[in-house]
C-alpha cells in the first residue's frame, strides 16, 4: 500500500513538472501549448545521441536542454508571436501548434526511427527504505523535480521577473500600458515552458524509456493535472499532478496499466462537470471567464 | 484500374466523414477529438454482427449508427457547458474512453463476440465478411466502390439538404452566438443533441463501409491520430460550407499518393506523409485560417 503510494507521488512529481511546464504557458498567454508534446518528445532523443558520440552525461543532457529550450523558443518566435501580431482566434494558436507537434514527431521517427529507447544502460541500484523499495531512477527522478518546482517558485515569489511574469498572467493589458515588454515575457515563459518539459522528458525516459510518440500521452495527462489543480494558479498544476500521480498508480496497480489513460480523462470529466475551476482555482465572474 | 477503385472507395469513407465533422465543426464550432472512436464504433457493430450473426448489411449498419447516436450523447452533453478548449479536451476524454473500451474488452481464454471478450482486444476482428444486401453479395473491388459512392452521395445529399434548411441557418446562429439564438427561443441544448447524433451516426456508417472493405478491424481505428487525421482533413479543405470538407477529404488521399512517384523510401513514406499534414495545418493557421475552400474560422 505505502509502495503503491510512493510510486504514485514520484510519477506525480515528474507529471507535475510538465504540467507546470504547460501552466507557464497557458496562464499568461492563452495558447494551448501542443508543440511542448514535441519538445518533451525530442530532449530524450538528443541526450541519447549525445551519449552515442562518447560524450559525459551532463554534457550530454545539457545539450539536450539547450536544443529543447530553443526548439521552444523558436515556436513562440516563428509562429505563435506572429499569430499573436495578426490578432488570430485561440483555435488557430492550437491548430498550428498541433501542426508543429506532428511536424517534430515525424522528423524524430525519420531520424532516429519508431522503435522505444533507454538511457541508462544495465540495471539500476534499488533502495530499501522502511519497506519501500525505490529504484535509483526514481529516487533521484523525485529529488530534481522537487528541486525544479521549488526553484521555479523561488523565482516566481522572489524575482522581479517573477513579479513581473505573475502580473502577466493576471492582467496582460495593464502590465503593457505600464510600459513592460509583453514579447519579452512571452519569450520567458516559452523558455522556461521549454526547459521544464525538458527536465521531465530526461526524468520519465531515464526511470522507463521513451519513444517518438510519448509526447502527446504526456502532454495531455499535464493538461489534466493542470485542470484538476486549477488553471488559474501555478501551484494548481503541482498538486493536480502529484493528485494524477498517486490515482493512477491506483487504477495500474488494482485494474490494469491499459486502463490508467481512461481513468485519468473520467477524472478530467467528473471535475469539469462538479467542479470546472479545479482545486485551488475561484470561481470568476462570467465576462472574465476565457 | 483496382487502384483507383480502392483510392475512390478510401474517398468516399473519408468523405463521408468528413462531412460529418463538418456538421459539428463547421456548423456548432464544437472542435470534437472523438470521431475516430464513432467511427470505430460503426466498424466493430458491423464486424460483430455480421461475423457472430450473419446479419446482412443494411440491418447492421443501422445497428451501428443507432449505437453511435445514443453513444454520442457523452460528446453533446458535454457541449452543453463548454466550449474552446475545455470542450476540445472532453472530446478527448470520450476518445480515450471509447479507445480504451475497444482495447480492453478483451479475455485470453474467451471467444471473441461473447460477453467477457467482446472486441478481441488488440488482435482486433478478422475476416469481417463483403457487404450483403438481401442477398445480394457486394464481392469484387468494384461492387464495393460502387456500394460506397451511393452512400457517400446519400450522405453528401442528406448534408445538403439539412444546412441548407432552415435548421442548417439555426446550427449557424448558434456558432456565431448562442446566447442570442437561445434569447430566440430556441433550444441550443436539443440542437447540439441532434447534429452529434446526426454526425456520429454518419461517422458510424462511414467505419462500416471501412470494416466491409477491408475485412479487418482492430482499436487502432480509434486512436487519437485518426481522430487528428480526421480534424485535419476538415481543416486544411476547410469547414462552414458544403464543398470544403470534400475538398479536404480528396486532397488528404491524394497527396501521399503523388508522394509515391517522388522517390522516397518507403520506410518514411509514411512519416513524411503525416510531417505534411503537419505542414499544411501550420501553412493554413498562417496564411489561410478558413481552410482552402472553406467559410468559418475555428475559434
Amino acid at each position: 500500500m505505502l509502495q503503491i503510494l510512493a510510486n504514485g507521488i514520484i510519477t506525480g512529481g515528474i507529471i507535475a513538472v510538465m504540467a507546470l511546464a504547460f501552466t507557464v504557458v497557458y496562464l499568461p498567454t492563452r495558447i494551448f501549448y501542443i508543440a511542448l508534446g514535441g519538445v518533451y518528445a525530442i530532449v530524450p532523443f538528443l541526450a541519447w545521441t549525445g551519449l552515442q558520440w562518447g560524450w559525459a552525461w551532463y554534457v550530454a543532457v545539457a545539450f539536450a536542454l539547450v536544443i529543447g529550450v530553443m526548439l521552444s523558443l523558436g515556436c513562440e518566435l516563428l509562429n505563435h508571436a506572429w499569430l499573436e501580431e495578426k490578432n488570430a482566434s485561440s483555435g488557430t494558436h492550437l491548430v498550428s501548434s498541433l501542426g508543429i507537434y506532428i511536424i517534430v514527431v515525424q522528423a524524430i521517427a525519420i531520424i532516429w526511427g519508431n522503435e522505444t529507447k533507454v538511457l541508462r544502460q544495465g540495471v539500476d541500484g534499488v533502495f530499501n527504505l522502511a519497506g519501500v523499495t525505490l529504484t535509483q531512477a526514481q529516487v533521484g527522478g523525485a529529488a530534481i523535480a522537487l528541486l525544479t518546482i521549488g526553484s521555479f517558485y523561488l523565482w516566481l515569489q522572489s524575482t522581479k521577473l517573477g513579479l513581473e511574469f505573475r502580473a502577466l498572467a493576471d492582467n496582460k493589458n495593464e502590465l503593457a500600458l505600464r510600459g513592460f515588454s509583453i514579447q519579452k515575457l512571452r519569450l520567458v515563459a516559452f523558455g522556461i515552458a521549454g526547459l521544464l518539459s525538458s527536465i521531465a522528458a530526461l526524468l520519465v525516459s531515464w526511470d522507463v524509456g521513451f519513444d517518438p510518440q510519448g509526447g502527446l500521452a504526456a502532454l495531455l495527462l499535464a493538461v489534466v493535472a493542470s485542470i484538476i489543480g486549477g488553471s488559474q494558479s501555478f501551484f494548481g498544476a503541482v498538486l493536480g499532478g502529484i493528485l494524477l500521480g498517486i490515482l493512477r498508480s491506483q487504477v495500474v496497480w488494482f485494474l490494469s496499466a491499459q486502463w490508467s489513460e481512461a481513468a485519468s480523462f473520467a477524472i478530467l470529466a467528473l471535475f469539469l462537470v462538479l467542479r470546472p475551476q479545479g482545486l485551488l482555482g475561484q470561481k470568476l465572474r462570467l465576462e472574465s471567464e476565457s | 484500374m483496382n487502384y483507383f477503385l480502392h483510392l475512390g472507395i478510401y474517398a468516399c469513407i473519408y468523405s463521408i466523414v468528413a462531412m460529418s465533422l463538418n456538421l459539428a465543426v463547421g456548423y456548432c464550432g464544437l472542435l470534437t477529438l472523438a470521431h475516430a472512436g464513432y467511427f470505430a464504433i460503426g466498424a466493430y457493430t458491423y464486424a460483430l454482427v455480421s461475423v457472430k450473426l450473419g446479419w446482412g448489411f443494411l440491418p447492421a449498419v443501422g445497428l451501428g449508427m443507432a449505437i453511435a447516436s445514443v453513444a454520442s450523447l457523452a460528446v453533446s452533453m458535454s457541449a452543453w457547458r463548454f466550449k474552446g478548449d475545455f470542450f476540445v479536451m472532453l472530446s478527448l476524454a470520450v476518445q480515450s474512453l471509447l479507445f480504451s473500451l475497444f482495447y480492453n474488452w478483451f479475455k485470453a481464454d474467451a471467444d471473441f463476440g461473447t460477453w467477457a471478450n467482446l472486441t478481441n482486444g488488440p488482435f482486433g476482428i478478422a475476416g469481417i465478411p463483403k457487404p450483403n444486401i438481401f442477398g445480394l453479395q457486394f464481392q469484387t473491388i468494384g461492387s464495393i466502390a460502387l456500394l460506397a459512392a451511393v452512400l457517400a452521395i446519400a450522405c453528401g445529399a442528406i448534408c445538403w439538404l439539412l444546412v441548407s434548411s432552415p435548421w442548417g441557418r439555426l446550427l449557424k446562429a448558434m456558432r456565431d452566438d448562442e446566447l442570442v439564438a437561445r434569447g430566440l427561443g430556441k433550444n441550443t441544448r436539443f440542437v447540439k443533441m441532434q447534429v452529434m447524433a446526426i454526425a456520429c451516426a454518419m461517422a458510424a456508417l462511414a467505419g462500416a463501409i471501412y470494416a466491409g472493405y477491408v475485412s479487418y478491424i482492430d482499436p487502432s481505428a480509434a486512436t487519437l491520430n485518426e481522430s487528428i487525421l480526421f480534424v485535419c482533413m476538415i481543416l486544411v479543405g476547410g469547414v462552414g460550407n458544403f464543398k470544403g470538407p470534400l475538398v479536404g477529404a480528396v486532397l488528404l488521399i491524394a497527396l501521399p499518393e503523388v508522394l509515391r512517384f517522388v522517390a522516397i523510401p518507403d520506410a518514411i513514406a509514411a512519416n513524411v506523409r503525416l510531417g505534411i499534414y503537419g505542414l499544411c495545418l501550420v501553412a493554413i493557421a498562417h496564411f489561410r485560417q478558413q481552410g482552402i475552400a472553406g467559410e468559418y474560422r475555428i475559434e
